[in-house]
């Protein structure tokens, strides 16, 4: 590192760099049915270097991977290559993000401490030994352990280090009988390990592939209410959030602006979505974004009208935004006025498991095929597949509901429950 | 040549590596991976030019009673015994978990060195970007209503040697992708975009150049598309949706990985019907020239062209090393993985559909009303279950056999597999394999893959 701070230092053609660098150590098991296939260890570091030269009152970068394969020469020569790459683009000059050295710091888990090959191996019992309907099975099982260590380094004296621990579990519950065999898809994340929860999630879905295997298409076409769980509420409000980043607002590649009211004349719960830094025990977390920008959580729409934009420090200083948030990856969405008692009210379809969420904020859009859904029609609760929604998404957005009850999911935070009316099915 | 010589330079160390490690092992081989891409692009508010994509590093992989045992890493040089026993100790586990059981790899002595050259080099840096900023101005200049205009280029080279106790390969090999994404407004704003892939950069220039107005055109139509009355039609797709029904429908359903942990229906349909009879399906880095179109694969298995269907019956799926171990079958040379850092899966390359003999005219025609579809956003396969969701970017209104000027956008179509492959009644006599997708296997695992085809006739669902 220092040979490299070096090198950079002497070429007099680059007015900035910045150095990235990830170490990262893996223990990784796979399973086949309940039998283990493949065992993978990894200890690797890739290091991205990017430069920046000033000419023409404009401002070009430049970046390139360091790798073993380069000597102290070949490096020399890659830093004069970026730089000459950094000299023929034109962009609007900004400033790198200014700092000093500061301790490494590491995200609350409790993997530190713990023997990655004992914690892969009580992982990998967990999730078989998850209680289970007859007929129900794990067909295959993936244990990712990952130890990350990032560092930023630049020109402007920051120098930065953040530490984490985060497991990546792949599962597939399948339920089999005579007749058939269905599966569902599930992966979890997170960076505080908690056995019995793990279980318990396990145990849902089995429980859930099983309705699977048992639910039937229901009478189509029909109009219904949707009910969306976290992972597909987080997606659908990623795309909303995403449209405020500050690049899509500086490349005019943005739908909507500040002030814009996205649930205009609706009746239901108002939205206030915050993109965070950090969502307790996800992955997603961190402490400053891949340029040394330490986060700052930032309410992005409150009360359904746009209220901020989020993101790098470069484009926030183009929109010229005083402190720019940093990329933000987590999200916090209030929780709403819906409880149990009032969503049992009117039919909805509640979709556990979609082949994936289609949002288009261009053509106003909603929709994708359900894999298996619970189907209330005012008396009763069945499960129901083969079916596909659609809808659209400004009407869904403006009368949404949100359940009262909050929940953390991954790098989301907020309603356990989203009602959006009006969806066709068929 | 231009293969890698950082690569070439550590053939000895590789070879060392195995032999320290043979002892331990059934099987070893080492896997080196130089794979470096430059990227330019411009918009009207800003550009670069710089290194993409890009990977350097080694994957030793090991076969010891039945399973596997994979380390990966960013050198092997130094010691070879300590770094053996390093190996070793990294990819020990607890000993009362049981594994599977596999029949031991066949290393069959192979020395083989190849390269496919390109013309990557005949463009400088400064060309790469003046081309973008040219062609981004170019699509700016032509309407005041487009709010912006992306164009990017990307030159990918891919050095991979592949060492075990008896074979050594060597292959070298580029793929060029270009792009322009429009932004436009026009009472309402809608995004449209165009692509070029190949392994010439002159003929993705060519084509690039050429797209500039159809891209424009598209944005047009674009702002007046209407969602999609959801129901069951009669499609005729283009080669690219032609494609992703072959991705999503067949193609992830015969990665014979799935087939070992009883994740594909497939495995019981092999030899029996599956779509119309007038269907011919094909698989492999060996089938056509795209962007998956290696000399042999991250397992060191030579490409294949894999017929997955044909005359509409199930003939044969995709193998990587350790699926092919474990059902007792040939590798079929689709062990493919992300990066060094990742495992080797069994993954599709290029996949298509094969020509029939009707005219796409004659299949428009046949059509009263229903909907042609263009351009694929993205998919997702259910190889257990069969169920398949593709979405297009857009479509356009059949009505009384003629296209009209109506657009729908965006298309999800969806179904069960072989109600949808079932369905095919016409084929016609177009072949496009479009190069620029990158697949995943679940939510992870990213592969660049091609796909495509003729223009098939089905009838199935949209929403």
């Amino acid at each position: 590192m220092k040979k490299l701070i070096g090198l950079l230092n002497q070429n007099t053609g680059v007015d900035g760099w910045k150095i990235a660098e990830m170490k990262t150590r893996s223990y990784e098991l796979f399973f086949v049915h309940e039998k283990l296939e493949t065992v993978r260890s990894t200890d690797t570091v890739s290091t991205s270097v990017t430069v920046y030269v000033d000419h023409d009152g404009a401002r070009g970068d430049s970046s390139f991977a360091v790798t073993a394969a380069q000597s102290d020469k070949d490096l020399e020569k890659a830093i004069v290559r970026a730089a000459a790459r950094a000299k023929l683009a034109f962009n609007q000059p900004y400033r790198l993000p200014r700092g000093g050295r500061e301790p490494e710091r590491a995200l609350p888990t409790n993997l530190t401490d713990l023997d990655e090959k004992e914690t892969a191996a009580k992982i990998a019992r967990a999730v078989f030994s998850a209680d289970c309907p007859a007929g129900g099975s794990i067909n295959a099982l993936e244990v990712f352990l990952y130890t990350d260590t990032f560092r930023v380094i630049n020109s402007e004296g920051i120098d930065k280090q953040e530490k984490k621990h985060r497991v990546m579990i792949e599962a597939i519950p399948t339920f089999t009988d005579e007749k058939e065999s269905v599966e569902l898809y599930e992966d979890y994340r997170f960076t505080v390990f908690d056995e019995e929860k793990l279980k318990n999630e396990i145990s849902g879905k089995l429980r859930e592939v099983y309705d699977r295997h048992v639910a039937a298409k229901p009478p189509v076409p029909m109009k219904a209410n949707i009910v969306l769980r976290p992972h597909e509420i987080e997606e659908l409000l990623s795309d909303l959030a995403g449209d405020l980043h500050y690049a899509s607002v500086y490349m005019h590649a943005n739908l909507h602006k500040i002030g814009d009211d996205l649930q205009k004349d609706g009746k239901g719960d108002k939205l206030t979505v915050t993109m965070r830094g950090k969502t307790p025990g996800s992955e997603c977390s961190s402490f400053f974004d891949g340029d040394g920008t330490e986060l700052r959580d930032t309410t992005v729409i409150r009360d359904g009208v746009c209220a901020a934009n989020f993101g790098s420090d470069r484009f926030g200083q183009y929109l010229g935004v005083e402190t720019p948030s940093g990329e933000l990856r987590c999200m916090d969405v209030n929780a709403g006025t819906l409880d149990g008692a009032e969503l049992k009210s009117a039919p909805y379809i509640e979709c556990a498991s979609l082949s994936g969420i289609q949002v288009d904020l261009f053509n106003d859009y909603i929709g994708g095929e359900i894999r298996l859904a619970y189907y209330f029609d005012g008396e009763k609760t069945v499960p129901v597949t083969g079916i596909t929604m659609s809808g659209k998404l400004s009407e869904a957005l403006a009368s949404l509901r949100l359940s009262d009850k909050k929940v953390t999911q991954g790098a989301y935070e907020g309603p356990d429950k989203m009602l959006l009316p009006g969806f066709s099915i068929l | 040549m231009p293969f890698s010589s950082y690569l070439d330079s550590q053939r000895e160390n590789a070879r060392a590596l195995i032999a320290a490690l043979a002892e331990y092992c059934d099987y070893v081989s080492v896997l080196g991976s130089d794979v470096s891409s430059t990227v330019a692009r411009a918009d009207r508010t800003g550009m670069s030019v710089k290194e993409g994509e890009g990977e350097c590093g080694f994957v030793v992989k090991m076969q010891r009673g039945g399973a596997f045992y994979e380390y990966s890493t960013n050198d092997i040089s130094g010691e070879k015994k300590a770094l053996a026993a390093k190996i070793l100790e990294a990819v020990a586990c607890d000993e009362t978990l049981k594994t599977v059981k596999s029949s031991t790899v066949k290393d069959p002595a192979v020395k083989k060195d190849f390269c496919r050259e390109n013309d990557f080099n005949d463009y400088s840096d400064a060309q790469l970007l003046a081309l973008c900023r040219d062609l981004s101005d170019e699509l700016c200049k032509k309407d005041e209503k487009v709010l912006n205009a992306m164009a990017g280029i990307s030159l990918l080279t891919v050095s991979k040697l592949f060492v075990s106790s008896k074979k050594e390969l060597s292959q070298y090999y580029g793929w060029a992708n270009g792009f322009l994404f429009v932004i436009y407004s026009d009472g309402r704003t809608v995004q449209a975009r165009k692509g070029a892939c190949g392994s010439s950069m002159k003929e993705i220039e060519k084509e690039l150049r050429e797209n500039v107005d159809a891209v424009l055109d598209l944005a047009r139509h674009l702002v007046t598309a209407t969602p999609i009355e959801p129901g069951v039609y009669d499609v005729v797709t283009d080669p690219s949706i032609t494609g992703l029904i072959a991705h999503e429908a067949f193609g992830h359903g015969v990665e014979m990985d799935q087939f070992v942990k009883d994740r594909a229906l497939a495995k019981q349909y092999v030899g029996k019907y599956v779509a119309s009879p007038i269907t011919d399906m094909h698989d492999g880095a060996a089938a056509t020239l795209s962007v998956a179109s290696y000399f042999f694969d991250d397992d060191g298995v030579e490409a294949h062209d894999t017929q997955i269907i044909e005359k509409g019956i199930l003939k044969a799926g995709l193998s990587d090393l350790a699926s092919a171990a474990q059902l007792g079958t040939a590798p079929t040379g689709n062990g493919r993985r992300d990066n060094y850092r990742r495992k080797a899966y069994a993954r599709m390359t290029n996949t298509f559909f094969c020509p029939g003999k009707d005219k796409l005219e004659d299949m428009i025609a046949s059509i009263d009303h229903g909907y042609m579809l263009f351009q694929t956003n993205n998919g997702m396969e259910d190889p257990k279950n069969w169920q398949i969701q593709c979405t297009a970017e857009y479509g356009i209104e059949i009505e009384h056999g003629k296209l009209t000027d109506r657009y729908v956008s965006p298309v999800v179509m969806s179904g069960y597999v072989p109600d949808l492959l079932k369905s095919i009644s016409m084929i016609s006599d177009a072949f496009v394999i479009e190069g620029s997708g990158y697949c995943g296997k679940g939510y992870k695992e990213w592969v660049r893959v091609s796909d495509g085809g003729p223009h098939l006739k089905v009838r199935v669902k949209l929403g």
